[in-house]
C-alpha cells in the first residue's frame, strides 16, 4: 500500500485521501456530518441554517451604470456596467471558509438581472411574491422588493426578451412556449446563454495583470482609420475596462481579508492573512500554490457570473488544469490532507451561488440551481493514455464529503480508466446522491469529432451542465437552446397538422387560439390523417414533414433569440475567458470563439417509438383496430377506449426499453428524424446546430400541455424522459430489466446526437449491495458503453424511502436524487416531477 | 457422452435478465416450471406444477363493463370459471378450469390474468439468453437454470445448457437434487457451478418442511462433490423451523466432513415472506401464513450467529449473496 502522504510523487499511484475502496453506504445522501474535516461540516452547518433570499444589489448597480454609462456604445457599456458592480457591490468572508469570493450577493442570495428580462421578476414581486413560493421560495426584505421594483420602468420594452420577441415570426410564436410550446425557447428568453467553459488555462497562465498586457498590445495595434479595425479596439476596450474593474474586485477581498484578519485570532488570523497574500497576489499575479489556483478559479467564476445568470457554466477538467499546482504543492511539502480540506472549502463556495427562475420555470423544474456547474475528471490525455491522477479521486472524495445541489461530477470513463477509480465512483454513487455521472470517451470523442472539432481538442472534451460535451475554453456551444417535443409532432402528423385538444375540449384555453384555429389555421401541415393512411410508411412520411416544419420553426426562432443577445448583451468579461475571441477581435456572444453551436434537444424518444410501434402492430400489422378508431381513441383521451389503452401499456405491444427491435428501431427512427432536420444548419453566432436528445425535466413541463399520445400516455402525464422508456401512470414499459434498457438505448445513434443524450436509471440499494453488487454494477457500466452509450447516470434510492420523503418532507431535508442531468434535494421539486421519479422503473438485480 | 438431437421443450414460467445473486457475475435466470418438493416457505408457487397456469390480480382489471374480453373467449364462461365481483375479475374457478389460457391470452391489461408457463424451444431461449452476451462477457456472468426443479425436465435442461456452453457461455444450476442421480451424469457435463440448497440435516423433520426426505437430496450433493462440480450450498434459515444451533452444526459438519474441498460458498439466507400474493393470485393457501418472522434486527442476529458457529467448522460461510467468490 502506498503512503498517501509521501512527498515523492513518484512513489505513489494516484489514490486520494481516504481509501479508495472506501464505502460510504448505499443511500444515504441525507447525513449529517458527510466530512472527516470539521471545517467542512462547520460550514455544511451554516450552510443549511443560511436560508435561500433574493438580494437588490446588482440589479441596482447595473441600473445606475446603464444610466451613467447611456452614451456608450453597447459594447462599452456593458463592460463599464459590469466593472461598476465589481468595484461597487458589497463583499463579505464568512467564517471558516479558505476561499473567498461572491457572485455579487450574499451566501444563498439571487442576484437579479434585468438585462435579461423583467416582466416577471416585475410581475411575481406585485402578484405571488418569491417568499410565498410553495417550492423554492427565496425570502426578500422589504428594502430588497422595493428597490427591485424602483428599477422596473427603467427595464421596460429594454431587455434582451423584447427584442427577441419581436424578431420572431407569427408561426414561431404559435409553436412557441408563447403559445403552447412544440419547443420551448424560456431558458435563453428569460436570461443569460451560460453553457459553455471557461479557459482557467489562460488565466492560471497569464493571471489577469498578463491578459490585460496582452490585451492591452492588441488595443494599440489597432489602426483607427480601418473600420473592422475600429471595431475591434471598441471590443479590446471593452475588456480592459472589464479587467481593471476585476484586479480591483480581488484587491477590495485583500483588503477586507486583512481588515478582518485585524480582530480575528489565532489560526484564524493566520488564515485571513494567508487569504488576504492570495488574493494580493492574484490580482496580477500567476498562482504560486494550489490554494491560489482555487482562488483564482473562484474569482474567474464569480466574474462569469456577474455578469451574466446563463445556467451550467462549467469547470471543464479540474484534475487535469489544477495538477501542475497540486504537484509543486506536494513537492514542497504540503500535505495532501491540507489540499483536500481547502478543496472542499472551494466547492462549498460553489454550492452559496444560487440564481432565481421564473415561476414557470421552476414549477416544472425545480432548484435554485445554477444550471449544471459540472466538473469533469478522469478520461485520457492527447496521446491516448490515461489521465486519471490523484486529484481526479480527490474531487471525487469531496463531492462526496460536501454532497451539496452543487458542483456537479461527471467522469470520463474509458477502456483504460483504471479499475481502482471505478471502484471509488462505484461507492460515490451508491451513496445514492446521483454523482458522479458518467460519459463514455469512446463515443464521446467521435462525436465531437463529427461536428468539426480538432481530433486534440476532441480528446479533451469535458461536460457543460446535464451532457453536453464540448472543447472547454474554446467552444460557445449554446448547449441548453431550447426543448423540443417530439410526441407532439407525432401528434400533428396523425391529426392532419391539427391539436388533438383543438378538437377535444380545450381549444378555449389554447393561448395561441386567436392566431391559428380562429383563423382558420392549424398549427401544423395538412399531411392527412391515422383516419385514412392507408400504411404505416404514410405515418412516417407525415412524421417526416411535420418534423421539418417544426424544425424550421425551432431554428428561426432559436436564431432570432441569439441576434437579440448579440446585440443587447454582449459578453466582454465571458470573451475574455474564451479561446478565439481576442485573436478575432470579436464578441463571443457575436461568434468569437473557435467553435460554435446551438443545441436544442429533443424530448420524448420513448413516448414516440411506442407510439409509433402501437399503431404499427394494432392498426396495420394485426390490425385489431382501424386508425379511425385509434385517432377517436386518442381525440377523447382513450374515454370509452379503456381496453386499448389497458393493451397499448401491456406487453403484449412491442416497447422501447426491452431490446426488442420492433420498438427499437421505431425510436431511432424518431430520433433520428430530429436529427436530420436540426444538424449542421447555421446559427446566428457563425456555427451551426447540435442535436440533442434528453429532457431534463422538460418531459414533464411538455407533458402537461400534450393530450393522449398513441403511446398509452392520457393528457397531462409526463412524456418519456431524455432516452429512457415510457412510464405512464398505467404502467412502465421497460420489464426486462437493465440490460436490456441499456441495449435499447446503444440503438440510438449518440455519435450523432452532438449535444448529448442521457439516460436515468435508478436502482433500490439492496440490488447494488456488498462487492459483488458494487462490481457487476461496474459491469454494466463497461459493458453498456462497450455498446455505444454515451452517458448513465443513477439513482440509488429505494421507493420506500422516496415515497416517505413524499409524504414527510420536514424528515428529508437533505435528500438528494438524480433528477435528470443533475441531483437536487427532492424537496425542492415540484409533485408532477417528484412523481415522475418515483415512476421510473426501479431497476432490481435480485 | 454425446446425445442426439432432440426436439425437446421446456415449460419456462419465467426469464429473468440481470440476476447476480445466483451465480457469478451478470446472469439470465431462466426459472423451468414443476417441482417435487413443497417447502412450506416457498416463494415460487407458480413453479411448482408443471402446467401452465394463469394467474389472477384482480386489482389490475379495467374493469367488465369497459372490457369483457376474458369472459367473452373463455369456453367455461357459463359454468362459472371467472368469478367476477365488483365489476373486476376475481378470482378463476380452478375446479371448472381446464387451464386452456385463453383469458389470459385476450386480456389486454399488463398483468390481470398472468400466463405462468410457456412451453419454450431450446433456440427460442437461447435468443433471449444471448442478446446479453456482453454483460456476461464483462462480468464473468452467464445463465442459471433455475425453477421449479431443473431435473425434472433434464433432457431439456441439458440441450439448453449445451447450447449455451457451445456458445462459450457460463452455466449454473440451481437445484434441491432431489433426482435419479444418473440425471446428474447426464447434465453436469455442461455445467459450470452447482447451487443447492440444505434445508435440514434431520430426514423427518425436512420432510415436515419440505414434503420429503432428505436422502436422495444428500447423496446428490455428495456425488455433485465427488464429480468434482464448484458447489455453492445455500441454507434457508427459518426461524422456528430449521435455525437451532443443532441443525446448522450438523450441516456443517456434513458440508465439512463429506463434500471435501467443493463448496464454493456456503450462504445463509434470512426468510422472506415473498409470494404470498402469488399464492393468492392461484387461488393457494400460503403454507407459513400462521408464522409470524421474527424483526429484523432480530433475524439478522440469528444468522450472524449462525455465521459464526458454522465457521468454526472451517466452512467458508456467509450471510446472504453479495460476497463473492471465485469458482
Amino acid at each position: 500500500m502506498q503512503n498517501p502522504n509521501s512527498t515523492n510523487l513518484n512513489e505513489i499511484d494516484a489514490c486520494g485521501v481516504v481509501p479508495i475502496n472506501k464505502e460510504w453506504g448505499i443511500g444515504v445522501s441525507g447525513v449529517e456530518n458527510p466530512s472527516p474535516f470539521s471545517r467542512t461540516n462547520q460550514i455544511l452547518k451554516r450552510w443549511r441554517d443560511t436560508k435561500w433570499s433574493v438580494d437588490h444589489e446588482r440589479a441596482v448597480l447595473l441600473t445606475q451604470a446603464y444610466k451613467k454609462y447611456a452614451g456608450l456604445s453597447q459594447q462599452l457599456k456593458t463592460a463599464s456596467a459590469v466593472a461598476h458592480i465589481l468595484e461597487n457591490v458589497t463583499i463579505r468572508i464568512y467564517p471558516d471558509e479558505l476561499i473567498v469570493g461572491e457572485i455579487g450577493a450574499p451566501a444563498k442570495a439571487a442576484p437579479i438581472y434585468p438585462e435579461f428580462s423583467y416582466g416577471w421578476v416585475q410581475r411575481e414581486l406585485k402578484e405571488s411574491p418569491f417568499r410565498d413560493r410553495p417550492i423554492v421560495a427565496h425570502v426578500t426584505s422589504e428594502k430588497t422588493e422595493k428597490e427591485l421594483l424602483g428599477i422596473s420602468d427603467f427595464w421596460l420594452g429594454q431587455t434582451v426578451e423584447d427584442e427577441a420577441i419581436s424578431l420572431l415570426t407569427e408561426d414561431q410564436i404559435k409553436a412557441t412556449h408563447l403559445g403552447k410550446a412544440v419547443f420551448s425557447l424560456q431558458l435563453y428568453l428569460h436570461g443569460g446563454v451560460g453553457h459553455t467553459h471557461l479557459n482557467f488555462k489562460e488565466v492560471l497562465n497569464l493571471g489577469y495583470g498578463g491578459m490585460l498586457e496582452k490585451i492591452q498590445q492588441k488595443f494599440d495595434a489597432c489602426d483607427n482609420t480601418l473600420p473592422q479595425d475600429i471595431k475591434k479596439r471598441e471590443f479590446y476596450q471593452s475588456q480592459l475596462i472589464v479587467l481593471k474593474g476585476m484586479i480591483e474586485y480581488c484587491n477590495r477581498y485583500a483588503r477586507l481579508a486583512m481588515n478582518e484578519a485585524k480582530s480575528a485570532t489565532g489560526e484564524r488570523q493566520k488564515e485571513l492573512v494567508k487569504i488576504a497574500e492570495n488574493c494580493s497576489h492574484i490580482a496580477t499575479g500567476t498562482p504560486r500554490s494550489l490554494w491560489e489556483a482555487a482562488q483564482l478559479m473562484q474569482f474567474t467564476y464569480n466574474l462569469i457570473m456577474i455578469e451574466s445568470n446563463g445556467h451550467s457554466v462549467s469547470y471543464g477538467r479540474m484534475d487535469q488544469d489544477l495538477y501542475p499546482f497540486y504537484k509543486k504543492d506536494r513537492e514542497n511539502g504540503v500535505t495532501k490532507e491540507w489540499q483536500q480540506e481547502m478543496l472542499e472549502s472551494l466547492f462549498l463556495k460553489w454550492a452559496e451561488m444560487c440564481k432565481i427562475r421564473d415561476w414557470g420555470t421552476i414549477s416544472n423544474n425545480g432548484g435554485h440551481g445554477m444550471g449544471g456547474t459540472t466538473i469533469t475528471v478522469g478520461g485520457i490525455n492527447p496521446d491516448g493514455s490515461d489521465a486519471t491522477n490523484d486529484l481526479s479521486y480527490m474531487i471525487v472524495d469531496a463531492t462526496v464529503h460536501t454532497r451539496l445541489g452543487e458542483p456537479w461530477l461527471a467522469v470520463r470513463w474509458h477502456k483504460n480508466t483504471p479499475r481502482d477509480f471505478k471502484i471509488k465512483c462505484a461507492n460515490a454513487i451508491r451513496v445514492g446522491f446521483g454523482r458522479p455521472k458518467l460519459f463514455n470517451d469512446e463515443v464521446c470523442i467521435p462525436s465531437m469529432e463529427r461536428y468539426g472539432r480538432s481530433p486534440e481538442d476532441s480528446k479533451n472534451y469535458a461536460v457543460v451542465g446535464c451532457v453536453e460535451i464540448d472543447a472547454p475554453g474554446k467552444e460557445y456551444g449554446w448547449h441548453d437552446a431550447a426543448y423540443f417535443s417530439m410526441p407532439k409532432v407525432l401528434e400533428l402528423a396523425l391529426n392532419n397538422g391539427r391539436c388533438f385538444e383543438c378538437e377535444s375540449v380545450g381549444k378555449d384555453l389554447c393561448p395561441r387560439y386567436s392566431i391559428c384555429a380562429a383563423k382558420g389555421q392549424r398549427l401544423g401541415l395538412e399531411t392527412g390523417s391515422l383516419a385514412e393512411f392507408s400504411s404505416f410508411e404514410e405515418v412516417k412520411t407525415a412524421y417526416d414533414k411535420q418534423m421539418q416544419y417544426m424544425c424550421d420553426q425551432m431554428v428561426g426562432a432559436i436564431n432570432s433569440v441569439d441576434i437579440a443577445h448579440q446585440r443587447r448583451k454582449p459578453l466582454p468579461a465571458l470573451s475574455l475567458l474564451t479561446e478565439g475571441c481576442a485573436e478575432k477581435g470579436m464578441d463571443v456572444s457575436a461568434g468569437g470563439a473557435i467553435y460554435n453551436y446551438s443545441g436544442p434537444q429533443a424530448v420524448g424518444v420513448g413516448t414516440v417509438a411506442d407510439g409509433l410501434s402501437a399503431i404499427k402492430q394494432l392498426v396495420f400489422d394485426e390490425k385489431k383496430v382501424t386508425g379511425g378508431e385509434f385517432l377517436t381513441a386518442l381525440l377523447s383521451n382513450w374515454e370509452g377506449y379503456e381496453w386499448l389503452h389497458a393493451l397499448v401499456n401491456s406487453e403484449k405491444v412491442h416497447h422501447y426499453g426491452n431490446d426488442d427491435a420492433y420498438a427499437d428501431e421505431l425510436a431511432a427512427f424518431g430520433a433520428d428524424t430530429y436529427c436530420k432536420h436540426i444538424e449542421n444548419r447555421p446559427t446566428a453566432h457563425g456555427g451551426v446546430f447540435l442535436p440533442g436528445v434528453y429532457s431534463v425535466t422538460a418531459n414533464v413541463g411538455l407533458g402537461l400541455i400534450l393530450w393522449a399520445s398513441p403511446d398509452g400516455r392520457k393528457a397531462q402525464e409526463p412524456i418519456s424522459d431524455n432516452c429512457g422508456a415510457v412510464h405512464n401512470k398505467a404502467g412502465a414499459h421497460d420489464v426486462q430489466g437493465p440490460t436490456a434498457m441499456l441495449k435499447s438505448v446503444c440503438k440510438l445513434d449518440h455519435v450523432r446526437m452532438g449535444n448529448g443524450t442521457l439516460l436515468n436509471m435508478k436502482y433500490s440499494p439492496t440490488s447494488v449491495s456488498g462487492e459483488a453488487g458494487r462490481d457487476n454494477f461496474i459491469d454494466m457500466v463497461d459493458s453498456y458503453f462497450g455498446m455505444g452509450g454515451l452517458h448513465c447516470q443513477f439513482n440509488i434510492i429505494s421507493k420506500e424511502t422516496l415515497e416517505d420523503a413524499y409524504e414527510n418532507p420536514a424528515e428529508h431535508e437533505n435528500l438528494l436524487v438524480r433528477v435528470a442531468g443533475y441531483s437536487a434535494f427532492f424537496n425542492d421539486l415540484s409533485k408532477p416531477t417528484k412523481l415522475d421519479i418515483m415512476d421510473r422503473t426501479e431497476l432490481s438485480f435480485d | 457422452m454425446i446425445m442426439e438431437k432432440t426436439e425437446n421443450k421446456g415449460i419456462i414460467f419465467d426469464i429473468q435478465k440481470f440476476t447476480v445473486h445466483d451465480g457469478p457475475g451478470i446472469r439470465t435466470n431462466v426459472f423451468l416450471k414443476g417441482c417435487p418438493l413443497r417447502c412450506l416457505w416457498c416463494s415460487n408457487p407458480e413453479g411448482l406444477r408443471s402446467k401452465p397456469q394463469v394467474g389472477v390480480y384482480s386489482n389490475r382489471c379495467i374493469g367488465i363493463d369497459k372490457c369483457g374480453l376474458c369472459l367473452r373467449v373463455c369456453p367455461k364462461a357459463e359454468e362459472g370459471a371467472l368469478v367476477i365481483k365488483d365489476n373486476r375479475i376475481d378470482h378463476i374457478n380452478r375446479n371448472v378450469c381446464t387451464d386452456c389460457l385463453l383469458c389470459a391470452e385476450e386480456c389486454p391489461s399488463q398483468g390481470t390474468l398472468k400466463i405462468w408457463g410457456r412451453e419454450m424451444s431450446v433456440p427460442e431461449v437461447l435468443e433471449i439468453v444471448l442478446a446479453d452476451r456482453e454483460f456476461y462477457e464483462k462480468s464473468g456472468g452467464g445463465i442459471t437454470l433455475s425453477g421449479g426443479e431443473v431435473f425434472r425436465q433434464s433432457a431439456f435442461a441439458r440441450e439448453l445448457l449445451e447450447a449455451c456452453k457451445t456458445e462459450g457461455i457460463n452455466t449454473c444450476v440451481e437445484s434441491a437434487l432431489h433426482c435419479d442421480p444418473d440425471l446428474l451424469d447426464i447434465v453436469y457435463p455442461q455445467v459450470d457451478l452447482v447451487i443447492t440448497d440444505i434445508k435440514h440435516m434431520d430426514s423427518e423433520i425436512h420432510k415436515t418442511l419440505t414434503g420429503i426426505g432428505n436422502q436422495r437430496i444428500l447423496d446428490n450433493i455428495k456425488k455433485t462433490a465427488t464429480m468434482g462440480l464448484p458447489l455453492v450450498i445455500r441454507v434457508p434459515v427459518v426461524a422456528e423451523h430449521n435455525n437451532d444451533d443443532i441443525n446448522l452444526r450438523a450441516t456443517a459438519e456434513f458440508i465439512a466432513n463429506n463434500l471435501g474441498n467443493q463448496v464454493k460458498q456456503v450462504q445463509l439466507l434470512p426468510y422472506r415472506e415473498l409470494g404470498v400474493d402469488k399464492y393468492e393470485a392461484l387461488g393457494m393457501a400460503y403454507p407459513m401464513a400462521d408464522f409470524t418472522p421474527p424483526e429484523r434486527i432480530v433475524w439478522e442476529a440469528d444468522i450472524h450467529h449462525l455465521v459464526e458457529l458454522m465457521q468454526e467448522y472451517g466452512i467458508p460461510v456467509v450471510a446472504g449473496t453479495t460476497i463473492k467468490y471465485d469458482i
